[in-house]
């Protein structure tokens, strides 16, 4: 019956149109990783090397790139990222969870519109509330510090948690909370130690999420810091990149140091990143 | 005192997100219209209010269409590409056509950009549509294509279409990714049955595929569009909105009249058109994940 219908991809067999998709696929795999292949063999030229063949592997391979790349001040925004991932991580996952755990187990009035009022902040891109922003983090006395960008990744960052966690919470069964209450639990008791371990998997992703936006985050960290030594990788790696134009080799060695630690969290954990950065997105 | 307890402590729980977002996120947002009527800059310490005189100043600047042209042209190809090519990719690496282990690889690959930070995007691109050593005109050599070549990020022509190509790059495969999530949620005795008729798997895309995805389908677009029309640090990095603002976008538009040209008051009425088209786009993104 099968053979009456014309197919694109017959099954078992393979046609030419499976051939043909497998062009098209590596293809676009090759698109997709060779600007990163072609990074990482430039980064270890000489830059007289860069000017000859692209394609070529180099003739010995520079390390001196990667020291000199590491001295001009790299792991100084490795270690301002990681502060304000780290704090601004800790502080969403636990502030959405907390207010999770009120919208789906306490008994309150208003609750729709408080829950509307908290995941509308989705809408809002973060470009409108720039200059106000700017305006009150001087007026705290924060700005040019990390907490002039902890503070706004976690405002920003609740809504999409909180839809998240939610979402989740919503699926424990509330016998687990009457249970509790009946042991005599209080809410603080039951929010740590019924709910928050058994929404684990989602916070998790939660975290995930949320240390990705706040280590990738780019308007307010060009605005809101100034000092070199409070600056994040994404802008620091603009100063670095104006400071180094014409040493092509040493740019590409920095460009690369400054991905090795999110490329091989995630070549090691492919599965879970996946899994957990599509999280909430679509069904 | 039992019965205060019980009442405040739900806000207990939410006061603290309830405090930022006030603080942060829709202060600011409301703020910055009122910033938008006066006429003021870091320098001078006097607001004139003008009422809509930015306003008009900005829909009288060509500057400011052009900008919109492009977040136009950003978001119907990012749509073309991320919505529909990203749709028929995931459909394929589902499809079980290709053997379980060459789809993971497929996957990863292509997912494996959207987690780079996007200066090192930008960064990363500006070396490859460099002239002459850049990949692309090697690429272009290589193949005796020497005519081609140009100044990609430099000529007016094609520095905003250099730079969206390099947006579908990073975040194709992480909408592959995501449509793969709704693609397996279909059940799979629908398309079974289907086979059993003999359907062929184009068919099965069309009957089965797009009608259960079409949720998702409308979402992500959604969510493709809010990006496009608020899109600012691909563009800052590669290439600032020049040459001569060919490719500005609302974003670098904004931060360029505040930051370089110092007329804040006018910046604002830029972001608070962001703010409008955002706001609209995103009220129907809330209203299907609310329905969910």
């Amino acid at each position: 019956m099968a053979r009456d219908v014309p197919s694109a991809v017959s099954r078992g067999g393979h046609g030419p149109a499976y051939f043909a998709l497998l062009f098209i696929f590596w293809l676009l795999t090759g698109v997709s990783i060779y600007p990163l292949m072609w990074l990482v063999i430039s980064s270890f030229k000489t830059s007289a090397e860069m000017f000859g063949n692209a394609w070529a592997f180099p003739e010995s391979w520079q390390w001196g790139n990667y020291l000199k790349a590491w001295n001009a001040g790299i792991s100084r925004y490795i270690v301002s990222s990681v502060i304000v991932t780290v704090a601004s991580v800790i502080l969403v996952v636990v502030l959405s969870a907390a207010a999770s755990f009120a919208l789906v187990v306490l008994k309150f009035r208003g609750k729709a519109i408080i829950y509307t009022a908290i995941i509308g902040g989705l809408v809002l891109p973060p470009e409108v509330s720039l200059f106000p922003l700017f305006k009150t983090l001087n007026f705290l006395g924060i700005y040019n510090t990390y907490f002039a960008l902890i503070l706004p990744y976690v405002a920003f960052g609740i809504p999409f948690s909180t839809f998240l966690i939610r979402a989740y919470m919503v699926k424990i069964p509330g016998e687990l909370a009457e249970a509790a209450v009946m042991d005599g639990a209080g809410p603080f008791w039951t929010f740590w130690h019924v709910y928050i371990p058994l929404c684990r998997p989602i916070l998790a992703s939660a975290a995930l999420i949320q240390a990705m936006r706040s280590w990738n985050e780019f308007i307010f960290a060009l605005t809101f810091v100034e000092s070199e030594s409070v600056k994040t990788i994404t802008i620091g790696m603009m100063s670095f990149a104006n400071a180094l134009r014409s040493d092509w080799a040493v740019l590409m060695a920095g460009l690369v140091i400054s991905v090795i630690p999110i490329m091989v969290t995630f070549l090691v954990l492919q599965r879970q990143f996946i899994g957990g950065l599509t999280q909430g997105a679509v069904k | 005192m039992k019965l205060t307890y019980q009442r405040l402590l739900p806000y207990l729980f939410l006061s603290p997100s309830l405090l930022l977002l006030a603080v942060f996120v829709y202060g600011p947002a409301l703020e910055n219209i009122v910033y938008s009527l006066f006429s003021w800059s870091s320098m001078n310490p006097d607001w004139r209010y003008v009422g809509f005189g930015n306003y008009r100043h900005l829909f009288s600047n060509h500057i400011f269409w052009a900008s919109l042209v492009n977040n136009t042209l950003y978001a119907v190809i990012s749509v073309a590409v991320q919505v529909f090519v990203a749709l028929g990719i995931a459909a394929v690496l589902d499809a079980r056509v290709f053997k379980r282990r060459l789809v993971y690889l497929f996957r990863t690959t292509f997912f494996l950009p959207s987690i780079l930070p996007v200066t090192v995007v930008g960064l990363l691109w500006q070396l490859i549509y460099q002239p002459t050593l850049g990949l692309i005109d090697q690429l272009l050599f290589a193949t005796g294509l020497d005519s081609l070549s140009r100044v990609w990020l430099g000529e007016e022509q094609t520095a905003m279409l250099a730079v969206i190509m390099v947006s579908q790059w990073q975040w194709t495969g992480y909408m592959v990714a995501l449509f793969m999530v709704s693609i397996a949620a279909i059940p799979r005795d629908l398309y079974e049955a289907l086979e059993m008729e003999g359907a062929s798997r184009l068919q099965q895309f069309r009957y089965i595929t797009i009608p259960g995805v079409r949720e998702a389908t409308l979402i992500l677009t959604v969510i493709t569009i809010f990006g496009a029309f608020k899109v600012f640090d691909i563009v800052w990095v590669m290439t600032a909105g020049g040459p001569n603002h060919a490719s500005e976008v609302l974003g670098t538009h904004m931060y360029r009249s505040a930051f370089r040209d110092d007329v804040v008051g006018y910046a604002s009425s830029v972001a608070t058109v962001i703010f409008f088209i955002t706001i609209c786009v995103g009220m129907v993104q809330l209203k299907m994940q609310r329905d969910r």
